[in-house]
């Protein structure tokens, strides 16, 4: 919740971007050009394979919708259910991939993103 | 006393004996007789084909269900109950529990449930299926999701033997059923997205010691393969591999985490000796990490069922870029092909094409479309064995990063795992179809131990031009051609059951257990919808005189997996398994199975 709460949407000429403190927290222009950390976040998702369970547009499959799961989770239980896993749900734990791991906070945004609206395409590519 | 012993030991001695040769017998013998229902396909052949008849075409209209049972667990069921005499063996997805339930009574006899660490369930691709039980000698047989094998007691439910089958931490699970052929027990192994190098073992069913293992890929010696023994179609005729033959397409060490996974269902020719069956893709789904023909993935095969060595092996699919598993089942029938009578064995192959290939030697006879949209190749080259990829769909052409679309069918095959029947009587093919189609992105993927090894995007659709995502299909594997085909609104993921009453029957996802006219099938005599959707094989028996006809239901696997959760809106159009989402209009999971019979006169 204080996440949400300390956060900031911003709409200037197509421009959005969603702040967390100062630094915002990804930034997309056109739905689906991103800023470099949060195309990394999207080439972590895709590496651990997590469409294969969450939907290739995080709509849910065998596992809950990311849409609405990061409307709820805050960035600490996010954190959490992806480094440990929620093994009886089918949620695997990522610890040993380092893919993930090394790019929890861009996965973050790149979800955040997603689940926000802002960024309104799965695939995304890298701004100019 | 050593004369004594001496005279002891003569009576041992021939009891082992015996005792091996009765281990193939006994299941001979009880599949031999129609009441029961004793291995997944109902014989050793794969043909899913029962000689009762006492429900027929004529009556089949008035059939009703005589009982019901829940399993108690959610999920994908796949597979069928068994039956021996009065007794019925009956397994449910994850946790994987076994029931055995008395039939006069309607009381569990006993219950099994193994203690399996949860950290297996996000291991299990595509749901947490199993696909049932096997039986020999007064044991059940088990293959655990965890990869352990067990063998229980069939009248205490006790463990007599287990054994672990494959590394889970690896990715390295189970979801097939296992088989027993003569005195062996055989398994295979899933994990082909987790990089698993797959390989097929027998274990002896009264200690459960391996007997062997035959890998994919790799070694000659580590897939059993002799080079000069081990035959191949290769320019238009049958000859020997060669040195080498798997080693040889691939690059460097890619081969150690090169999929071929076996979870299919395995098949038996006693006079050859033989056990057959098929391996599956080869990992990563990104084909631009793993150039070469990638053998022996996609791949059937012929062993030896005593010494597992290969007699002969066939790729369908040389450098998969598609998903196009070839685990799907070998069904072996004497039949004439092309005006003379063949000791054949027929697949249905994820990739679209059916094959017809001489199950002595590996000779390929026939090779075409079962689904007309099948467009990635344009037809299999005779000569070469070899399919014609189209360009356009080539997503190893078209490279990493770049969407490939309207590829059919889709990953999940014109056909995935659900079995096929041969109906002796008509000798034609009945088949459970997918008509899906699909968009394919593959991306660059490192490889990590026990982490999801995939390197592709997919998104499944409806075939373009209809409306129907599944085709229940009657096929002549003599020519190659489609005979009938029987539209359904999803794919048919159930397995077919023929009956010498002149039905054939087979459940879909919205939950109809349907039985159609065997001489025209698009004569739907009986439908009735089932608590959930249908994944499972339909099976019969016939207790104190009276058949039944059963089928799992409980809607999941890889077609099902979207209602697991409840799908929500596509955020952008296509979705994965997007076609799907109507589903949830039908029907919910709960795993349970429906029993019908004749109403009593």
């Amino acid at each position: 919740m204080r996440v949400l709460c300390h956060m900031v949407f911003l709409v200037l000429s197509g421009f959005f971007f969603a702040a967390y403190a100062d630094e915002p927290l990804y930034t997309v222009v056109d739905g689906n050009k991103v800023d470099a950390e949060t195309l990394k976040g999207f080439k972590a998702w895709r590496a651990a394979a997590c469409d294969r369970c969450h939907g290739a547009n995080q709509q849910g499959l065998v596992g809950p919708s990311l849409i609405e799961r990061l409307k709820i989770l805050t960035r600490d239980e996010f954190v959490k259910t992806v480094t440990e896993g929620r093994l009886e749900k089918g949620m695997p734990s990522f610890k040993t991939s380092k893919m993930v791991m090394s790019n929890i906070d861009q996965l973050y945004a790149y979800l955040k993103g997603r689940s926000d609206g802002a960024i309104t395409k799965s695939k995304v590519e890298a701004m100019q | 006393m050593r004369l004594k012993f001496c005279y002891l030991a003569v009576p041992l001695v021939m009891l082992a004996v015996t005792g091996v040769a009765q281990a193939n017998s006994d299941v001979e013998k009880k599949i031999a007789d129609p009441a029961n229902w004793a291995m997944q396909a109902g014989d050793m052949y794969n043909q899913r084909y029962s000689k009762l008849n006492q429900i027929n075409a004529k009556n089949v209209g008035k059939m009703q269900v005589a009982w019901t049972f829940s399993t108690g667990v959610l999920r994908g069921h796949e597979g069928s109950p068994l039956v021996i005499g009065d007794m019925m063996y009956l397994h449910s997805a994850f946790p994987n529990k076994v029931f055995a339930m008395d039939l006069n009574t309607q009381t569990i006899k006993w219950k099994y449930e193994p203690k399996q660490d949860p950290a297996v369930i996000p291991q299990m691709c595509c749901d947490t299926v199993n696909r049932g039980l096997a039986y020999a000698e007064g044991k059940v047989f088990l293959q655990q999701a965890d990869s352990m094998l067990v063998a229980l007691d069939a009248k205490s439910g006790k463990v007599v033997w287990s054994v672990k089958n494959g590394d889970p931490s690896l990715g390295a699970v189970n979801t097939n059923a296992p088989h027993v052929f003569k005195d062996k027990v055989i398994t295979g192994i899933s994990g082909g997205e987790w990089g698993v190098r797959g390989y097929i073992s027998a274990y002896n069913i009264n200690t459960g010691d391996m007997v062997w293992r035959g890998y994919s890929v790799g070694p000659d010696d580590e897939m059993l393969i002799d080079p000069n023994t081990t035959t191949t179609w290769k320019d238009g005729k049958v000859q020997p591999v060669g040195a080498d033959s798997s080693l040889s397409t691939w690059q460097e060490d890619q081969w150690k985490i090169g999929g071929g996974t076996t979870w299919g269902w395995y098949s038996y020719d006693k006079a050859l000796n033989l056990m057959y069956y098929g391996t599956g893709n080869p990992s990563t789904w990104n084909p631009a990490q793993r150039p070469g023909d990638n053998k022996w993935s996609m791949s059937i095969w012929a062993r030896d069922v005593d010494t597992g060595k290969v007699k002969w092996v066939y790729q369908m699919t040389p450098y998969d870029e598609w998903d196009f598993d070839g685990i799907n089942e070998m069904i072996l029938a004497d039949i004439p092909v092309k005006g003379k009578m063949t000791k054949a064995l027929v697949h249905f192959d994820r990739n679209g094409f059916g094959y017809t290939l001489d199950r002595t030697s590996g000779a390929l006879l026939v090779a075409q479309k079962f689904d007309p949209a099948v467009n990635w190749a344009t037809h299999v080259d005779m000569k070469t064995g070899r399919p014609q990829v189209v360009s356009k769909y080539s997503t190893a052409q078209n490279g990493p990063d770049k969407n490939s679309k309207g590829i059919c069918p889709a990953a999940l095959g014109s056909k995935d795992q659900q079995p096929a029947s041969f109906n002796p009587s008509t000798g034609l093919f009945y088949v459970p179809t997918n008509h899906v189609c699909m968009d394919y992105e593959p991306f660059a993927v490192e490889y990590v131990a026990g982490q999801p090894y995939v390197g592709a995007t997919l998104a499944m659709y409806p075939a373009p031009g209809g409306k129907n995502m599944g085709n229940f299909i009657t096929w002549d594997a003599g020519t190659g051609k489609i005979v009938q085909s029987h539209g359904e609104k999803f794919s048919v993921w159930s397995g077919a059951l023929t009956t010498a009453g002149g039905i054939a029957c087979y459940g879909t996802l919205e939950g109809y257990l349907k039985c159609v006219d065997a001489k025209d099938i698009n004569k739907e005599l009986y439908k009735f919808k089932t608590p959930s959707g249908i994944i499972g094989n339909v099976f019969t028996y016939q207790h104190k005189g009276k058949q039944f006809i059963g089928v799992f239901s409980g809607i999941g696997g890889w077609a099902g997996i979207g209602l697991a959760a409840g799908l929500e809106k596509d955020a952008d159009g296509l979705g994965a398994v997007g076609g799907y989402k109507e589903l949830s209009n039908y029907t919910d999971l709960g795993g349970s199975l429906t029993v019908f019979a004749l109403p009593p006169k």
